[in-house]
């Protein structure tokens, strides 16, 4: 069994968009988790959703990966975005579409389904 | 936690800031709407300016008395 660190690691460097949120898609459990995912929906992207919910120790190697210390988190191909606050904001201005176009390409709409995995 | 000590935090860590404000949105003291502006943020991106405020708070975000935060931050340009 690969260390949880190194899968966590391994789901940012893998992903397209990974979103690391409490719950799930379909069972959202945290209205920040939310607001990125609608965000994230809204531009179309990619979402790869990983739950933090089921061990603390999810949440706490997540933040010492990332050194940043809320959830949710929004990585894209490999690179911290930010939490909700930012993923909104830049989703209003137009930025979050741009991003994703320039780091996967103009066709990133429709490439993949949204999707659930998991770290133990 | 009190909206004046989290006000306290970030006070220190943005002195210069002419516009800082504090909403607990609950009311429950652990669900914080914060607004900041300062010099500090002026041309970073907002991820960068995200984590300044991240770091004024990070005693009470690691040890959970903050439960929820939302931040908004704004340079002075």
């Amino acid at each position: 069994m690969t260390e949880l660190r190194e899968q966590i690691e391994n789901v940012i460097a893998s992903e397209e968009v990974a979103l690391f949120m409490k719950g799930t898609p379909q069972f959202v459990m945290c209205g920040n988790s939310m607001r990125a995912l609608e965000a994230l929906r809204r531009a179309g992207a990619p979402v790869t959703a990983v739950d933090v919910l089921p061990d603390p120790r999810i949440r706490q190697e997540l933040s010492a990966v990332s050194s940043w210390p809320t959830i949710p988190q929004v990585f894209v191909r490999g690179e911290l975005l930010g939490g909700a606050d930012i993923v909104e904001e830049l989703a209003q201005s137009g930025e979050l579409e741009q991003t994703l176009t320039n780091k996967l390409g103009p066709d990133y709409r429709g490439a993949a389904a949204e999707r659930v995995v998991a770290v133990t | 936690m009190s909206v004046e000590r989290l006000r306290g935090l970030l006070e220190q860590a943005f002195p210069d800031s002419p516009e800082l404000s504090v909403d607990d949105r609950t009311g429950g003291g652990d669900h914080f709407q914060v607004t900041v502006t300062s010099t500090r943020f002026d041309g970073l991106p907002l991820l960068e300016q995200h984590r300044l405020v991240n770091e004024a708070l990070a005693a009470p975000l690691a040890d959970g008395t903050i439960h929820e935060l939302r931040i908004k931050t704004k340079g002075t340009q």
